[in-house]
């Protein structure tokens, strides 16, 4: 199984992101869904980005990309969370089924 | 002298927390908290600007369901100790949202957060920000009219957390 490979942004650099990855891992794996997180700064985003699937950001992402891009916010403050998990899970197994090649 | 809570592993005191502070602009609220951080010993004199300057780059508004809480911090570089700094405004002051810079926050709650390695309080940090979902602590800190409240409130937020095992 093809693992999807998402790279979490944060501006701050303290810990804000990290604390959005891991709740993002967590509700993945619930869904039996197992992806490799990375985390990087907003100045590395975009050397770094052709190498993931997916871009989860608390920053303003201003790098110019046509792969999917989601706000971190709703795993901080919990206002929408549920309607984003849904959106990400739904592009993880899209993604997950378009590189298995079925 | 600060007592630092042993449970928590992060100086939360309420030295460094300001009740129905009364502010104008975000700047002010900003230099209020970082002076007491700088006060008692928790940043260096360079912190407060820098968190001014990394709220302009990368604002920290969260508009969470039961307040707008910001959260300003910056590099480890700064700090000398982990500490958070607390205040309840008398009146919400605009701050802008994190990751989306156009969008406004009207913040009633400031948590400010002296990180001096992000890697070794992570768990600790994080459960400081999961305060922002629960709806009952953040309650209880915007309406706190006394230190102890708000400290309480905190503390208690972080204990039961830990009671869950996150």
């Amino acid at each position: 199984m093809y693992k999807v490979k998402i790279i979490v942004v944060c501006g701050s650099g303290v810990a804000m992101a990290m604390h959005a990855a891991f709740k993002l891992r967590e509700a993945l794996e619930k869904e039996k869904l197992y992806v490799h997180i990375d985390g990087t700064g907003n100045n590395e985003l975009a050397s770094r980005i052709a190498a993931y699937d997916m871009v989860v950001s608390n920053a303003q992402v201003l790098v110019k990309t046509d792969k999917p891009v989601f706000s971190a916010i709703p795993l901080i403050t919990g206002v929408g969370e549920k309607e984003l998990l849904e959106k990400i899970i739904a592009k993880v197994r899209e993604i997950q089924t378009a590189k298995n090649g079925n | 002298m600060i007592n630092h809570d042993e449970t928590v592993d992060f100086a939360i005191d309420e030295e460094l927390i300001l009740v129905k502070e009364s502010v104008q602009t975000r700047e002010e609220i900003i230099q209020k908290l970082g002076g007491l951080l700088f006060k008692n010993g928790f940043v260096k004199d360079s912190y407060t600007q820098a968190v001014l300057q990394r709220e302009i780059t990368y604002p920290t508004g969260l508009p969470a369901r039961m307040a707008g809480v910001a959260v300003p911090h910056t590099d480890t570089d700064h700090v000398l100790k982990p500490a958070i700094a607390i205040a309840n405004l008398a009146e919400p002051v605009t701050f802008f949202m994190m990751g989306s810079p156009e969008t406004e926050v009207k913040v009633e709650i400031v948590i400010m957060l002296a990180v001096h390695d992000a890697k070794l309080v992570i768990p600790v940090l994080r459960k400081v920000i999961f305060i922002l979902e629960d709806d009952e602590a953040l309650l209880k800190i915007k309406n706190a009219s006394t230190k102890t409240e708000i400290k309480n409130a905190m503390v208690e937020h972080i204990q039961s957390l830990s009671a869950k095992g996150k």
